[in-house]
């Protein structure tokens, strides 16, 4: 029994109350019979006191556990319980008062120890009743409480308590010390009373009926009180248990309390609608700040504005309309309104308010309040609706008075017309952010895809080495390089450069690689392979597009290549013989660029002899144009410098040390702004 | 950076090129060049003295139009290009294609090739 739940709590104290008052009665009726009888019952009035208390103690308890458990209630439903238990008690005491009346002066009608069990049981209720209402005071004066409140209310609860005790020394006697401690608690009382931070948040009928409730309350409170002042003249009651400072406290505070909240209630009824008013618009307001979630739609938050505009500002009719540009529509555009009258009264609108052009940056774009020449509709007020800089819509007030919008509701509905902008903006910003990301990750689909299309190993024999390098500007590019075996002496290389840079540049390096890997199984000369090159490639090239290419044949049994250039940069030969290097000079023209016969009078090839030691180095335009922070460009002669130095090296330590430079040269943090490849081959 | 001028002259247009033309500005010089076709142009130039560096983005601009310059009859040249620019038009091939040329004199000098 040490863990008790909530539960039972509130079982026990019903159960003790019910069980201390039976004790009340029989120990009452007990001391009346030795009263009437002139014998000694042995049981001090201080008993019949003291089980009072309990009983008191008890009904505390119980009331305090009732309302703990109905935390939530509102307040009419407080205020309804607060009434039943009062016209309850009111009523049991007037069916007592009436069997009374109808026993007349028979015997039994003045029995004493049944009147004493009526008067016992009337107390009961009344008691039960100035609980239950003093602690739905109590809940109503700790609304919104404040550290002030609590401790007032502390005060009151303390007196109350000391008030329980007064009973032991003062005798039940109606003495000053009686009236000076009643004086205090309804002072107290009066103090707590103006504690009615509740009443605005009710609405206008919600005001009635609470007015019905308290009213109800204060009788059944004032029918108790006249019965408690009744008995207490009634000779035929040999124990009061009524005239206590305690319980006539709690009349007092029980009256007072609703007397103010009656009052009060009454008095606000005028301007409840003005608070409702103002509480609708915050409620509007808050529904406006949310932000809208990316699966929901944009025409909901215009609803809501609509809506919101229209209740706070009274209008008689309203429409919403869009910027032709939005391709919105609002299922209810015209509010209140046919589309006759819609149609008038927007010719009736001045031009600016009509046009769709983008708003002034010096306009600062607030409701427009303008009077209309209109049989119905003499007033009219245009909020404007901006999202992104762009007048995205417009909603339109109308009012059936001259001048009808005041000052205030259009600071209001400007919030609201602001409020609902921001949401909207917001929303567009968040899906645009995830269709970027969406757009990131195709992007590093095709990043992947891309780099699958350049080879992982590049064929070559024995007689020579060979390595090759890409890295593009954005996550794809447009650079290509492969090598293809013939025989086992023939190897051709081919490196190509879409122009441009990007996802085109990248769908067109695909065309690109389709068409030379085609093209190369027909063991083509150089130039051959670029005049066919150059016919395919011009049937799928955008207008502007082009590509440039280098084609190298290698026969390692002669010891020569043959080689054709199609616009591409040229290729740095280093001949070791001599130690000397140059860029092979053959006039070519890049692919796509003429798209028609006349093409193949524009591209050449040559064979040239080459020795072991000789260095190939096949470039893309990005390494030659690479440009510092002085805008200076790497340029051949940097490439030509550098691979005379380090001739030595293999094939990769010298790709490394050119990318290496390139970056050096570039600058730390400077990105090189387009595709750069390069292919270096070095003979055996 | 790429600046525009557009110079309209009795005989000829003349488009003035400042700066730059790379893969993100080149849609400038698209619109410039639609914009002088569009006004009838029947002898367009383009002064490269200014142009400091092009990207096969800005050839392919000029290199788009040049089907439309041959079917209407209308004459193209590019001069006072630097060494440098002129090298790419020339890797390119394109200067088989464009009458390259080292001023304006030359330019409007140049007889009329159909």
């Amino acid at each position: 029994m040490i863990k008790k739940s909530p539960l039972s709590i509130g079982k026990i104290s019903l159960l003790l109350a019910l069980l201390v008052w039976v004790v009340l009665v029989i120990v009452d009726l007990v001391r009346i019979f030795a009263l009437i009888n002139n014998l000694d019952s042995g049981i001090a009035e201080e008993v019949t006191w003291t089980l009072e208390l309990l009983f008191f103690l008890c009904l505390f308890l119980l009331y305090r556990y009732i309302f703990k458990k109905n935390r939530q209630a509102d307040f009419l439903t407080l205020l309804w319980s607060g009434a039943s238990s009062g016209l309850f008690a009111a009523g049991a005491g007037l069916l007592t008062e009436l069997i009374y009346f109808n026993l007349g002066d028979s015997k039994l009608g003045s029995e004493p120890f049944l009147q004493n069990i009526f008067y016992h049981i009337n107390f009961a209720w009344t008691a039960a009743f100035l609980f239950a209402t003093a602690l739905l005071w109590r809940r109503l004066i700790l609304y919104q409480k404040s550290k002030q409140v609590v401790k007032q209310w502390q005060v009151f609860e303390l007196a109350m308590g000391v008030a329980l005790f007064f009973v032991f020394f003062n005798h039940n006697n109606l003495d000053y010390s009686f009236l000076f401690g009643l004086v205090i608690l309804l002072f107290l009382s009066i103090l707590l009373s103006v504690n009615l931070k509740w009443i605005p948040y009710l609405t206008y009928k919600e005001k009635w009926k609470s007015l019905l409730f308290l009213f109800l309350i204060l009788f059944s409170a004032s029918i108790l009180f006249y019965r408690i002042l009744s008995y207490g003249n009634e000779a035929r009651l040999l124990i009061n248990l009524t005239d206590n400072l305690f319980l006539m406290a709690l009349f007092g505070f029980v009256f007072v309390y609703g007397l103010f909240s009656f009052l009060v209630t009454l008095f606000n009824l005028p301007t409840s609608s003005v608070f409702e008013q103002k509480l609708t618009e915050a409620i509007n307001f808050q529904k406006l700040s949310q932000s809208i979630q990316p699966e929901e739609n944009e025409e909901q938050v215009l609803d809501i504005l609509l809506d919101s505009c229209i209740s706070a500002s009274f209008s008689d009719g309203a429409w919403i309309e869009f910027n032709p540009s939005e391709q919105l529509q609002l299922p209810e555009a015209l509010r209140f309104i046919d589309s006759d009258t819609h149609a008038a009264l927007t010719s009736l609108l001045p031009a600016k308010n009509r046009s769709w052009t983008a708003p002034d940056r010096s306009d600062p774009l607030l409701p427009q309040a303008i009077r209309l020449a209109h049989s119905t509709y003499k007033s009219a007020l245009v909020i404007p609706l901006v999202v992104n800089r762009n007048l995205m819509g417009r909603i339109v007030l109308l009012k059936e008075v001259k001048e009808g919008f005041n000052k205030e509701m259009m600071s209001i509905i400007s919030t609201f017309s602001r409020q609902a902008c921001i949401a909207l903006e917001n929303h567009r910003l968040l899906n645009q952010a995830i269709q970027n990301e969406r757009y990131q990750e195709e992007l590093k689909i095709a990043q992947r895809v891309q780099k699958a299309l350049l080879p992982l190993h590049l064929d070559h024999p024995a007689s020579f080495d060979i390595c090759a390098y890409s890295n593009t500007a954005d996550e794809v590019g447009g650079d290509y390089y492969d090598t293809y075996k013939v025989d086992e002496q023939r190897f051709v290389l081919i490196i190509g450069d879409v122009s441009g840079k990007g996802t085109s540049a990248a769908f067109h390096m695909a065309q690109m690689k389709g068409v030379f890997q085609s093209l190369i199984q027909l063991g083509l000369s150089p130039a051959a392979f670029m005049k066919k090159a150059n016919a395919a490639l011009s049937k799928c090239l955008e207008r502007n597009h082009f590509i440039t290419a280098s084609i190298f044949s290698i026969d390692t049994e002669k010891q020569a290549f043959c080689h054709s250039r199609a616009g591409h940069v040229p290729t740095l030969w280093y001949r070791a013989q001599e130690n000397k290097s140059d860029f092979i000079s053959i006039e070519g023209m890049g692919l796509g660029i003429l798209r028609n016969q006349r093409y193949e009078n524009h591209v050449h090839e040559k064979t040239y002899g080459y020795n072991p030691g000789d260095i190939l180095m096949l470039l893309t335009d990005g390494i030659v144009e690479g440009k510092n922070e002085k805008g200076e460009q790497f340029g051949y002669d940097r490439i030509k410098t550098l691979v005379e130095q380090q001739h030595t090296q293999s094939p990769q330590e010298i790709q490394t040390l050119l990318v290496e430079s390139l970056h050096h040269f570039v600058g730390g943090d400077g990105m090189i702004d387009d595709d750069y490849s390069l292919m270096v081959v070095k003979f055996n | 950076m790429l600046q525009i001028e557009k110079i309209k002259e009795e005989t000829y247009d003349t488009l003035r090129l400042l700066g730059e033309v790379d893969a993100s500005n080149s849609v400038l010089l698209d619109q410039a060049m639609q914009e002088v076709l569009q006004q009838g142009t029947r002898f367009l130039l383009i002064d490269g003295h200014e142009l400091s560096y092009i990207s096969s983005a800005g050839l392919g601009v000029f290199m788009s139009y040049l089907d439309d310059f041959s079917e209407q009859g209308i004459r193209f040249a590019i001069f006072g290009l630097n060494e440098q620019v002129a090298e790419v038009f020339h890797i390119l091939g394109l200067d088989q294609l464009i009458q390259i040329v080292p001023d304006k004199s030359t330019a409007i000098a140049l007889p009329h090739v159909s």
